[in-house]
């Protein structure tokens, strides 16, 4: 081994291990040492159990969780709302400014018209069911949100609780949920523990909606490093099929400090939300993956002669102005002559999740070079996550529902056909979903779970802190995320490196989720967060090598075309009776056979 | 570093109930929050806005290297 790479080599071990110890430690890590035994600061055997039962158990404390709660209990049903963070500050939700709404009465286009232009962008992905009711109930949610202060305040908190309390919802906050139960083929609750203190939690519940969000790999400069695609892994794990784990959020960062999602969207958590308008676009695909791949990087998102490039001699142009022949295609009514344009002021930014108005702001970029990849792991919003089976978010699991991002609605596809309509969507179909599963409640007598199944739920939970010996959850992301993020294997994808990057990405599922350790409960979360990441990329790579074709924001370097003729398919994924992971494909248009 | 400092904290636990990255945690017998995982902090400053009395401190560097898709 020559002395570089032994160097670079330790310079790595040394900051992987300072991801578990903490920065302060680092300077005086003896890189020699022998590893250390876990001595867990907390006694796996104190944990205590507790079981709650309600009709409507609702996971998730973000905009789909406040409304599913809400019009569960206004349909009759006794609810519970269980959050890994706080109401309105957990997920991506406390960071999405701007909120959709389609109002009939001054639209300028029908709804018809509204749904096909979706379709068309999304070049024929989105689910036209979804598309269509978001429009016709956004509205009334922000008429909702409008009456609970919610456009009062940049903390969204007080807004939220105020519909609960009114209510008397029970919340009970900071639970990370690990698993869903399921007995005689239907979800029968869900169990978790604490951050707080030790203690396991089981929930019994006649329907359970996940309105978990989606997630990243702890990606840096976007706020979603609590978003690990808990819910979606948790119901692949009883039976649920899952899908669009091959699309991208084409989400820069800034070069300079590329790990503050604060100082990357110039202190836009400060802004009040507002409404977005209902245009339709086609935009933050991997397009600028693209040219960074073609031309190298060192570009620019924002728009020519825009307030950073006046004067600025000598710097690097637009990215959008090199914009290299091939890359994604783009249907030629979305097709822009130059980047995307700053926003007026009463109108959303270009983010499908994070409009708002900040015309001195912007996201990544607008103010300077970017890096790639500040939401690695996370695809286009509503676009992965349960499959449904109908327009409620059903999931394939009797008695499980899904909405917001962890509902694989397609309600704008593959792509970002709108800005500020996440929001609105996690809010319709969260409203949905919790009418359905407060309905479907009615018809379920009561339900249980064996003691055995119970007990072999607690192991699992508390396995990481009992292991003696074994990898650092930060250790295993930081492999992940080096295995995964560069551009040439997550978003300017080819066969070759993607089967090299499933081949790590198995390895760390066989041999190392089995030997993740955590020393308290703030490092078990990080366990279990971990071992979602991983069977997220596994469901990444398959997808990705399956799907041999390009389609909005899932680009193949050796598939540059659009193959109508054998891809206007969604690809779903499940777990089979062996354990496996399995691949199909289900037409655009259709629901699951 | 991100989450830099708390200086002058009241023990609300309004920091800890709002960080949605488990980075800060109570010190029961002094009944003031501390900064327990400043390696997991993912610099969106929730907790500073959520703080009463403006007490937390956040510098834009992570502490950890930054893993990007391309630089």
């Amino acid at each position: 081994m020559s002395q570089d790479t032994d160097l670079s080599r330790r310079r790595f071990m040394g900051a992987a291990a300072g991801g578990l110890l903490g920065v302060s430690a680092l300077g005086a890590l003896d890189l020699n040492a022998a590893p250390i035994r876990n001595q867990p600061r907390i006694d796996p055997d104190d944990f205590t159990s507790d079981q709650t039962e309600t009709d409507v158990l609702v996971i998730g404390g973000g905009m789909a969780g406040l409304f599913a709660a809400v019009k569960a209990h206004d349909a009759g049903a006794r609810v519970l709302l269980v959050s890994k963070g706080r109401l309105g500050s957990s997920g991506l939700t406390p960071f999405a400014k701007g909120i959709f709404s389609y109002d009939e009465s001054t639209a300028k286009m029908s709804i018809d018209d509204f749904v096909a232009g979706v379709s068309e962008s999304s070049l024929g992905t989105s689910n036209p069911v979804f598309t269509r009711q978001l429009a016709e109930h956004s509205k009334a949610r922000v008429d909702e949100l409008k009456a609970w202060g919610f456009f009062d305040s940049a903390i969204y908190h007080n807004s939220f609780m105020r519909p609960i309390e009114q209510r008397n919802i029970p919340v009970q906050e900071r639970i990370m949920i690990t698993h869903l139960l399921k007995d005689q083929g239907r979800v029968v609750g869900a169990s978790g523990f604490s951050l707080d203190e030790n203690k396991i939690i089981h929930y019994r519940a006649k329907t359970v909606v996940l309105c978990t969000g989606s997630g990243g790999f702890k990606s840096s400069g976007f706020p979603l490093c609590d978003v690990t695609h808990d819910g979606t892994i948790m119901a692949y794990k009883i039976g649920a099929r899952v899908t669009g784990k091959e699309w991208n959020d084409g989400h820069p960062a800034s070069a300079e400090n590329s790990g503050s999602c604060y100082d990357n969207w110039h202190g836009q958590v400060e802004e009040k939300p507002s409404i977005t308008s209902v245009d339709i676009h086609h935009d933050l695909g991997v397009d600028l993956n693209y040219t960074a791949y073609t031309q190298g990087p060192g570009g620019r998102m924002g728009p020519p002669g825009g307030p950073d490039q006046e004067g600025a001699a000598g710097g690097p142009p637009p990215m959008e102005d090199e914009a290299a022949s091939g890359g994604p295609y783009v249907p030629e009514a979305f097709r822009r002559k130059g980047p995307p344009p700053m926003p007026p002021k009463d109108e959303g930014l270009l983010s499908g999740l994070f409009g708002g108005r900040r015309p001195e702001g912007g996201p990544p970029g607008m103010q300077g070079n970017v890096v790639g990849g500040s939401t690695a792991g996370m695809a286009i919003h509503k676009s992965e996550g349960l499959v449904p089976v109908d327009e409620t978010g059903l999931s394939t699991v009797p008695g499980l529902y899904a909405a917001g991002d962890a509902l694989g609605s397609y309600m704008s596809g593959g792509i970002y056909t709108q800005v500020g309509s996440s929001l609105a969507g996690s809010a319709v179909q969260g409203a949905i979903a919790g009418e359905a599963a407060a309905k479907a409640s009615q018809k379920v007598n009561t339900v249980g779970v064996s003691t055995s199944k119970l007990a072999a739920v607690e192991e699992e939970i508390l396995a990481p802190l009992k292991r003696e010996r074994g990898y650092s959850p930060a250790w295993v992301t930081q492999v992940l995320q080096g295995v995964i993020f560069p551009n040439f294997v997550l978003y300017i994808k080819k066969e070759r490196l993607m089967q090299a990057a499933l081949a790590y990405v198995e390895e760390l599922r066989e041999h190392h989720v089995p030997m993740l350790l955590a020393d308290d409960r703030h490092r078990l979360r990080l366990a279990h967060e971990t071992e979602n990441m991983i069977i997220t990329a596994e469901m990444k790579m398959r997808a990705s090598i399956m799907r041999k074709e390009s389609r909005c924001s899932h680009y193949r370097l050796d598939y540059p075309e659009v193959d109508d003729e054998n891809w206007r398919a969604w690809i779903n994924i499940w777990q089979d009776e062996n354990g496996r992971m399995q691949l199909e494909k289900q037409p655009f248009g259709t629901w699951p056979a | 570093m991100p989450i830099h400092e708390i200086a002058g904290c009241i023990g609300c636990e309004a920091c800890v109930k709002s960080c949605p990255t488990d980075v800060i945690q109570m010190d029961r017998e002094r009944n003031k929050a501390y900064i327990a995982y400043p390696e997991d902090c993912q610099i969106c400053h929730l907790c500073r806005l959520n703080c009463p009395v403006n007490a937390i401190t956040i510098t834009p560097e992570k502490s950890i290297p930054v893993m990007v898709a391309w630089r």
